[in-house]
């Protein structure tokens, strides 16, 4: 880099560590105003440490940040606000019961005991117009989309004055027409002369959005360069270290009797409205149907309802050709039924036990691991150490709780504990999302290959091109209801993407 | 130079067993301290709460007599603690233990002979302790009432309900009037070892090993631990998570039931007052400070009851006042509570002016 | 786990053998005093401590003392009461009746330790009880409270519906009724010897109810503090309360326990003491009235002294006629209640309202 002027950001030397783990070794950062850098790298790269160290969530062991060329103390998020730095994390931090407005000020230090609402009203709405955000601001954050949610959050930054805008895996949660009005949101900020920071994995958010790259491994800084310079192939080695198959070797489908069948299945969500409509669909062994839909349009649902996690209104459920209807999970799981569900941190896996305990949790109850009422405890850490090595689960120990497990290795485990578990049907939900490259692509075959060893596949992604890649057919849900299944190989994608936006008038099928 | 505070990640083996003899050292200092302001010699006070509690036969049997409640009711309170169902109800299940273990030796000598007596007497105590913490935890299960007032407010009616029976229908006729039922026939007395510690202690014992086998050695302690971490996990597994949370919380009020059956057998012969004298309470101390390990709630009972005990001869050799027992019970407690924070977190010096170790930047 | 304990106990054994054998020398006789309430109830309590404090004096560096404060009757007690023993004290005194069973539990374990057990019943060779009728003090301020009361309701705050307090209210009554045999005493019971704010809450209670002169059978003061806020008079209890209170407390009827335990001690120093159960009235010294307030009229306290001079020749004050509560005479004009059944006493004499619990 041949640039003179005085950076908006300097991150210098940042090493990080935490117990077992170099999360950051010596990284040096630099962001221009104006620009949009996007930090590349698999999960545990050290991506998200190091911007936690630059908004103040985290301490660096070493090392200093400038702001503007000045030595900046950043101790806390209040801190990082002062400097005008502000980050959107992967989880939104909003208040569910509370609205866009009443969010927005939430915290504030500066904003009067009680507030004037009106003003911030007409602040906001400025705002909102001047970066095309558009959101309500008395709507209550629980009556708002996933996509409108992260537009609070960025909206809610701006209103903070914020310079540096920390984008967490962004588009992880959107629709393809989502992200790009993201994309449009961020060319304005760049206009407006913000600058922002992508934490991404994906190659083509890194190409889209980015001015430049920068691509961390193992808590270390491996390339830096423009991004209009390099190619997704390119980005993907320097990501992983070595080259990485985009495309899945698949056999064709030999397809066997029918594993699953569901009839007209109607199902409430939380909020008791109806979140499946007259669901009927056929799964045989040996084939993946992929479940296409923007998140929320009754996926988890489903997902519960063929797990046995949520009773169906109305409707049958056949598993191998017995009724299954409305049975307990316990019976859904000996039917040989393995879940990969969405909710990995509370609902995959136990967070305060053991990888070792979330490995055994599927199959305790029987030997090897269990005779009469006892627990092998030999046979249990044999069994984890087996599963972590196979699935290269990167752990310190088997005994380490799994909530300090990066999200990639959750993930891993759980495929590990649900695969070993499955005999007849793998429910699959979102099973790749926000994993690296590396993990991404072991899960895949992983599901490919419980296809060729005759299981059904039940596979929910967001992501099409996945989804078109992985299955056998695709199936589109969208308000809870089918839209229509298609053979994977002919169908039109965008085609699919209408369907998975309510529009049917041209729907087949 | 500055000091912070950080989250382990991993817990520090060091820190789990350094932190509870700094922190009893901190205790001991700020103890020796306040003798010294009262004019107390902090050592010789220290000697004779120590004589006192371990010092003889007698007080070595009284600090058992403390410990053995405090352990049952630790271990009951740990269960339910384990499965993040907050039960402050061990004092009510105790007094019901107690009142059900009295009823069964009062009443039923004719059905139950000899020994028989003090068996039944011990499996009532058991079984009205695990229903009267049935109540909370059915509540909890099926309808999701919040346990933690549940459990409390039931205390109160245990309480008043076994004052009304010794003070009414129980009174014993030939107790000149004075509140508390007639003695048990010697069949329903628990046999005693030393003093007035009875077998209760080998029971608590054996009952401490037992759980920590079923916690981390069975099925069903295993999906106790599930169910713990997170619930919506164990249903995801297939585990039947109201069913089994009912059953340890009611294993729980079963232990601390026992425990007011051991009161009344073993020690007191009789159902009277002071048999709810907060046992039940400090069982919360109790669990909190063994970390809800069935293994580590033996030690912290008994420490705790050398500290009641020792804390009786501060008044008794020192001639200091009876509050001041209580009051150096609560400074000894205080930082080991607060020195847990330390097993959990560590503390860390910021040096800023530190030289990173990093190679000289690369010129680009 | 079990070798541990097992070493530990090994281990304190030698101890405990080596301890004592120091402290076997020639010294102080050691008498120890075991109480349910601070001595600064200033009311029971402090009436026992004031004793402890007079007989230290008078016997000076012949013997040495030692109390326990706020030991619940339960089983603490026994704890308590061992402890003493084992460390070698000489004489114990248990100054509540719910330390009677384990003074005598304890009492059968130590035959070489005296024990001197206030206001039960049981005895041993080693084990005496004491105790005083103090009802013949409460008889005359009885008369005091019948003839100032204006609402001809008295109300009386009462601890347990025991012998020791039944009896209490009954000689109360009777001086009430020997000159007002309109007035009516109310009982309300506390369940408690010593619980400040349970003491004041039953006070107001009887306040609430139009009672205008509160007595009491507690450890503390608050019943007559209550009564003071309220512009209303009191009897008090166990000591002096006018001091601590005021005048409109008419007068107590109060303690002197000194008296018994010098003449205990010196019995012990020299001895001959012996197991007894002492039960001493006004004549004794160990019961008696407190100075009256100034409120008390000439005329009242003149009839006070009458009854005072009778009760001193020994005139008792349960004679007959005496009616239960029904009115049904119980005991015939002349006749006297039999102290067996005083001691035992369950029942209330006519004039009282209430139900022994």
């Amino acid at each position: 880099m041949s640039d003179t002027a005085i950076p908006k950001v300097e991150m210098r030397n940042i090493s990080k560590s935490f117990p077992g783990v170099l999360a950051n070794d010596c990284v040096d950062l630099k962001l221009r105003k104006g620009e949009v850098l996007a930090l590349l790298g698999e999960n545990g790269a050290g991506k998200s440490t190091l911007m936690n160290v630059l908004c103040g969530l985290y301490r660096p062991d070493r090392g200093e940040i400038y702001i503007d060329g000045k030595y900046a103390e950043i101790h806390s998020p209040r801190d990082a606000q002062k400097y005008g730095i502000g980050m959107v994390h992967q989880n939104f931090k909003l208040v569910d019961s509370m609205n866009v407005l009443e969010n927005t000020i939430l915290g504030l230090r500066d904003e009067p005991f009680v507030p004037d609402l009106k003003r911030v009203r007409s602040r906001l709405v400025g705002l909102a117009e001047q970066y095309h955000l558009d959101v309500d601001p008395n709507a209550s954050i629980w009556q708002l989309s996933v996509g409108e949610q992260q537009r609070v959050e960025i909206l809610k930054l701006l209103y903070r004055n914020a310079e540096i805008l920390i984008l967490d895996e962004p588009t992880a949660v959107l629709t393809p027409q989502e992200s790009h009005e993201l994309n449009r949101v961020v060319h304005v900020m760049k206009q407006e002369g913000k600058s922002a920071i992508f934490i991404t994995h994906k190659m083509e958010e890194v190409m889209e959005f980015s001015d430049r790259v920068m691509v961390l491994r193992k808590g270390k800084v491996v390339a830096e360069t423009d991004t209009s310079a390099t190619t997704p192939k390119e980005l993907a080695r320097m990501m992983v270290g070595r080259d990485v198959l985009f495309q899945i070797e698949k056999k064709p489908m030999t397809p066997g009797k029918v594993v699953l069948e569901l009839s007209h299945i109607e199902a409430l969500g939380d909020r008791g409205l109806p979140a499946l409509k007259d669901v009927s669909f056929q799964l045989r062994a040996g084939e993946i149907l992929g479940i296409a839909g923007v998140a929320g349009n009754g996926q988890r649902e489903l997902a519960e309802v063929v797990t046995g996690l949520r009773r169906s209104s109305k409707g049958k459920m056949q598993i191998e050709g017995e009724d299954m209807t409305n049975k307990s999970p316990l019976e859904i799981i000996r039917r040989g039924v393995a879940h990969i569900p969405q909710d990995r941190a509370s609902v995959g896996a136990a967070g305060d036990l053991s990888v070792a305990s979330n490995l055994a949790m599927k199959q305790y109850r029987s030997r090897p691991l269990a005779t009469g009422i006892f627990l092998l405890q030999k046979k249990i850490f044999e069994f984890a150490g087996r599963l972590i090595e196979k699935f290269k689960i990167s752990t310190p120990s088997p005994k380490t709780q799994v909530k300090f497990l990066s999200g990639g290795n959750i993930q891993k485990t759980i495929l590990a504990r649900e695969i070993g578990a499955a005999r007849t049907l793998m429910v699959a939900v979102y099973p790749s999302r926000g994993l690296d490259v590396g993990a991404t692509e072991t899960v895949r075959r992983q599901l490919v290959s419980q296809r060729d060893a005759g299981l059904g596949v039940l596979f929910f992604s967001e992501d099409l091109d996945e989804l078109l890649q992985i299955s056998d057919r695709v199936a589109v849900l969208f308000e809870g209801k089918i839209m229509g299944i298609f053979d994977a190989n002919t169908v039109n994608i965008d085609h699919i993407g209408m369907l998975m936006a309510g529009m049917d008038r041209e729907a087949g099928a | 130079m500055k000091l912070l505070f950080e989250k382990r990640k991993t817990t520090s083996v060091t820190a789990l067993i350094l932190v509870p003899f700094v922190s009893f050292l901190v205790s001991l200092v700020l103890t020796a301290l306040l003798l010294a302001i009262f004019g107390a010699n902090p050592f010789k006070t220290f000697g004779a709460m120590a004589v006192g509690a371990f010092g003889s036969s007698h007080g070595f049997a009284e600090t058992l007599v403390k410990a053995i409640p405090l352990m049952m009711t630790g271990l009951g309170v740990a269960i339910a603690f384990k499965l993040k169902f907050w039960n402050i109800g061990a004092e009510g299940q105790l007094t019901m233990g107690g009142v059900a273990a009295a009823g069964v030796a009062l009443f039923m000598e004719r059905f139950l002979p000899g020994r028989s007596l003090l068996v039944g007497a011990l499996l009532g105590g058991l079984l009205a302790g695990a229903l009267w913490a049935g109540v909370p935890a059915l509540l909890k299960t099926s309808l999701k009432v919040d346990e933690t007032l549940v459990t409390l407010m039931m205390n109160y009616i245990a309480i008043l309900y076994s004052e009304f029976l010794y003070y009414g229908p129980w009174r014993d006729p030939k107790g000149y009037g004075f509140p508390g039922s007639r003695m048990f026939s010697a069949d329903a007395w628990l046999p005693r070892i030393m003093g007035r510690a009875h077998i209760g202690i080998w029971i608590a014992l054996a009952l401490a090993i037992i759980l920590w086998v079923v916690l981390k050695r069975t099925r069903w302690g295993f999906e106790l631990q599930i169910i713990g971490a997170s619930q919506k996990a164990a249903r995801y597994q297939g585990i039947a998570v109201e069913r089994n949370i009912a059953l340890a919380v009611m294993l729980s009020g079963a232990l601390c039931g026992l425990a007011g059956a051991f009161e009344v057998t073993g020690i007191s012969h009789r159902l009277q007052q002071g048999l709810s004298i907060g046992y039940g309470y400090t069982a919360i101390i109790v669990a909190w400070m063994s970390q809800l390990n069935p293994l580590a709630v033996p030690f912290v009972a008994v420490a705790l009851a050398a500290l009641a005990v020792g804390g009786d001869q501060v008044q008794m050799v020192m001639g200091l006042p009876a509050a001041m027992g209580v009051v150096m019970q609560g400074l000894i407690l205080f930082p080991m509570l607060a020195g847990s924070l330390f097993t959990e977190y560590r503390l860390s010096v910021v040096r800023p002016e530190a030289k990173a170790v990093c190679p000289d930047p690369v010129e680009e | 786990m079990k070798k541990i304990i097992l070493g530990l106990v090994a281990m304190l054994m030698v101890v405990s053998l080596v301890l004592p054998a120091t402290a076997q020398a020639k010294k102080p006789l050691k008498v120890a005093f075991v109480y349910i309430g601070p001595p600064g109830d200033l009311g029971w309590t402090y009436e026992h401590e004031r004793g402890r404090l007079a007989v230290q004096k008078y016997f000076g560096d012949k013997i040495e003392t030692k109390y326990v404060e706020n030991v619940p009757e339960g089983p603490d007690a026994e704890r308590i009461i061992r402890q003493y023993a084992i460390q070698g004290f000489d004489v114990i005194f248990a100054t509540s009746f719910g330390y009677m069973d384990p003074t005598y539990a304890v009492a059968q374990e130590f035959p070489n330790v005296i024990f001197e057990h206030c206001s039960g019943y049981k005895t041993a060779p080693n084990m005496a009880t004491y105790f005083g009728r103090i009802e013949e003090a409460r008889y005359l301020t009885g008369i005091i409270a019948g003839r100032m009361t204006k609402s001809n309701k008295i109300g009386y705050v009462a601890a347990f519906g025991i012998p020791e307090v039944v009896r209490g209210i009954n000689g109360f009554t009777l001086g009430v009724r020997s000159v007002n045999p309109n007035a009516k005493v109310q009982v309300v019971w506390t369940n408690t010897w010593y619980d400040p704010v349970k003491e004041r809450e039953a006070a107001v209670a009887l306040l609430d109810a139009g009672c205008d002169i509160i007595a009491q059978h507690q450890d503390t003061t608050e019943p007559q503090k209550a009564a003071q806020e309220r512009g209303k008079l009191s009897i008090g209890y166990d000591s002096d309360m006018g001091k601590f209170v005021g005048d409109t407390v008419l007068a107590s009827a109060v303690w002197d326990w000194g008296t018994y335990y010098i003449a205990t001690i010196q019995n012990v120093l020299n001895g001959t003491w012996k197991t007894h159960a002492f039960w001493g009235g006004l004549k004794d010294n160990i019961a008696g009235l407190s100075a009256l307030s100034p409120r008390v009229p000439a005329s009242v306290k003149k009839e006070v002294e009458g009854a005072q001079k009778k009760i001193m020749s020994g005139w008792s004050i349960f004679t007959g006629p005496i009616k239960d509560q029904s009115g049904k005479v119980v005991y015939k004009s002349g006749e006297v209640i039999p102290d067996d059944k005083q001691l035992s006493m369950d029942w209330f004499v006519e004039g009282v309202v209430g139900k022994v619990q």
